[in-house]
């Protein structure tokens, strides 16, 4: 064949691929930031976020964060800007980027990244950080730590699954006294968020039977199916995930068999669409407030440095959202119940552990 | 105990998780019997799951996903031909190339089609092809008809695809001129010349049957499975793919077989998971499961594959 076409055309593909890329890097890179060259310089707050590797458009932690974000642009006028990481070896330089920019506070959302925000908070002393579900002994003065009571808001979870699953306010309500929960992958945080479940589900309804499967990450959605296909198949009629993307594959897997489920980080009911017909409530994590909070914190000069802050029930930090399609359903002593609960967490008289 | 994890749906769930993999796996013993290794499988099937969502979005048709999904799957492979082929360039490069490639052009299309990365919103997902009523609860008879729905009549159409494409593809493989100039491809490919028929073309055709099957593996997954497109959701099925190519000794009926036993292996797994309460042991042994399976199979079982002789060498006409 005619080797110089050939070699033009092995230049040309070169060169799409190129175009592809650029600005696929270059649009990424911000979509946040908001018009430097026509506000006059002045000593606005700069307030940055970098993502984990789920970036934006998870429908969870890393969106949660951003609307703080948003809110504390609209609200309080300060710059924001987003870097995403998409890998775990864009942490650090992403940091770096946004401290060498002079942002800060800067949020680093996912306890992938404790280690990173530790090292760059003595590499920039001037830096103030966010570490969103990042704990750190002892804290550095420059850094707060943004940690949630998940056990408190899927105690809550558990006690809407463990009384729906005895009820027949459904018609995907079976008769056997099994319930369900899928995590992600099986670490401390994610088991706070099962062992909630577990203690909120047996407090109302002792012998309930919770089956609990892994998928061992948080990104396989096809996997997150299998997993609710199998606890349907053991009988359970409400399944709650705190698996991340996995949990999307479980949605389904109700959507088609027939169960109830419990959503995790934001309210899944409008996140997600189409799930109406089986999003019974959702255990929200409010990062937004959280880092809302921080943001204003810092404008008001009274930046929480050297602290972890753990945002639960009280505060705010986690909680239910709306029952949407079900509220109408739903008997009033089930929503007395997770009240009674939620007074009494708030109180101190009921103590939700945190490991299984 | 035994009853709960031996279940109908033990098995449809192997069917089910092995379907992508067979399919995949299947395009790389194609690709592979010519002589080209593929391992931008993985890449091509992310292509394709993208583009059947994207279409069934646009369009509100899935089987026109489908249709998109194996064009998306043969465009991509297009490239991985051109430059391994034409150019002569090394394969194993190309293929890598074009797995980055794909995970950053979805997101990039996400982004400028959703305007956000992460996940697409969902689709109405295609349902399975036959829908019939069962219980166990009744004698010997209804419940082996339990059984047999659903193990059998529980699927989705690709599902049942995979299958006959499988047999198809072992018997076109043996029994036609086609699959003797693959054949001969992949083991002497200047044999194939001197009689006249061109390497070239027969690569190409190979190796853009490998990116159709690939991307009708990413529709299972997306319009079959899911409902949605996230970033990266193959999640590295391309390479137990390719796994199960290896260890099928390069026979699309091995491929398929291989990849039920991974389906298997994992469908197991999280069957035992179940009785995580009763037996205290972590559920990261389970998830191991799968693999430690593949490495004794590989190790005990199949003895040593050999691949095609010419596979991963370009050819240059004299």
């Amino acid at each position: 064949m005619n080797r110089k076409w050939t070699r033009i055309l092995a230049i040309m593909l070169a060169l799409v691929l190129l175009v592809a890329f650029v600005p696929g890097c270059a649009k990424k890179a911000d979509p946040g930031t908001t018009d430097g060259g026509t506000t006059p310089p002045k000593t606005t707050i700069k307030a940055a976020m970098v993502t984990d590797v789920g970036g934006l458009g998870d429908k969870s932690f890393n969106d949660g964060a951003f609307q703080g974000l948003e809110r504390a642009k609209a609200e309080l006028g300060v710059e924001i800007k987003v870097l995403e990481s998409k890998e775990i070896t864009d942490y650090e330089s992403n940091i770096d980027q946004l401290a060498t920019a002079g942002f800060s506070p800067i949020f680093a959302v996912g306890f992938l990244m404790t280690d990173t925000v530790s090292k760059m908070s003595t590499a920039f002393p001037d830096v103030q950080f966010g570490g969103v579900d990042e704990f750190f002994d002892p804290v550095p003065a420059n850094v707060v730590g943004l940690n949630f009571k998940e056990e408190q808001g899927s105690y809550l979870a558990g006690v809407v699954a463990g009384l729906a699953t005895k009820d027949k306010f459904d018609s995907k309500l079976n008769a056997d006294n099994v319930i369900g929960f899928v995590g992600g992958m099986d670490i401390p945080l994610i088991q706070k968020f099962e062992a909630g479940f577990i203690a909120g589900a047996k407090s109302v309804n002792p012998d309930v039977k919770v089956i609990s499967l892994y998928a061992g990450n948080f990104s396989d959605i096809a996997k997150g199916k299998e997993l609710g296909y199998s606890l349907i198949e053991q009988k359970a009629d409400v399944i709650y995930a705190a698996a991340g993307a996995v949990g999307l594959g479980t949605i389904e897997a109700c959507k088609d068999k027939g169960a109830l489920f419990i959503g995790v980080d934001v309210d899944q009911y409008e996140t997600v669409a189409n799930s109406g017909d089986v999003m019974l409530t959702s255990m929200i994590k409010r990062v937004d407030n959280a880092v809302f909070e921080t943001i204003k914190a810092v404008v008001d000069g009274k930046f929480p440095g050297g602290t972890i802050k753990a945002f639960g029930l009280a505060e705010e930090g986690v909680g239910l959202a709306p029952y949407h399609d079900f509220d109408s359903k739903i008997p009033q002593a089930i929503k007395d119940a997770v009240e009674k609960a939620r007074t009494e967490i708030i109180a101190g008289t009921i103590n939700v552990p945190t490991a299984r | 105990m035994l009853a709960d994890i031996i279940t109908p749906d033990l098995f449809a769930a192997a069917l089910r998780m092995a379907t992508p993999l067979a399919l995949a796996a299947i395009g790389g013993t194609i690709c592979e019997r010519s002589g080209v290794v593929n391992i931008a499988l993985e890449g091509i099937m992310l292509c394709g799951a993208f583009a059947g969502v994207a279409v069934t979005l646009a369009t509100g048709n899935p089987w026109l996903g489908i249709v998109a999904a194996v064009l998306a799957g043969v465009a991509i492979s297009a490239i991985h031909a051109f430059t391994s082929i034409n150019l002569r360039s090394d394969q194993v490069v190309s293929g890598t190339a074009i797995n980055i490639l794909a995970l950053g052009v979805t997101g990039f299309l996400m982004e400028i089609m959703y305007g956000h990365p992460g996940t697409t919103d969902s689709i109405n997902t295609i349902r399975s092809v036959f829908r019939f009523e069962s219980n166990a609860d009744g004698g010997f008879v209804s419940t082996v008809w339990h059984w047999i729905n659903g193990i059998f009549l529980s699927h989705t159409p690709i599902v049942y695809m995979a299958i006959i494409i499988a047999f198809v593809a072992q018997w076109a493989m043996y029994n036609t001129r086609w699959g003797l100039r693959l054949r001969a491809l992949g083991e002497h490919p200047r044999a194939v010349d001197t009689v006249g028929v061109s390497v070239l073309k027969g690569r190409w055709v190979a190796v853009l049957m490998s990116g159709a099957l690939a991307g009708l593996a990413g529709a299972n997954l997306t319009l079959e499975q899911v409902g949605s497109f996230t970033e990266n959701m193959t999640n590295g099925r391309g390479f137990i793919a390719l796994a199960a190519n290896i260890f099928g000794r390069w026979t699309p009926l091995g491929s398929y077989s291989a990849s039920l036993l991974f389906g298997f292996a994992d469908a197991l797994q999280i069957k035992l998971q179940i009785f995580r309460g009763q037996i205290d042991i972590p559920p990261q042994f389970f998830l191991m499961l799968p693999y430690v399976l593949t490495v004794v199979v590989l190790a005990g079982v199949v003895g040593r594959s050999i691949g095609p002789a010419a596979v991963g060498k370009p050819y240059e006409k004299k």
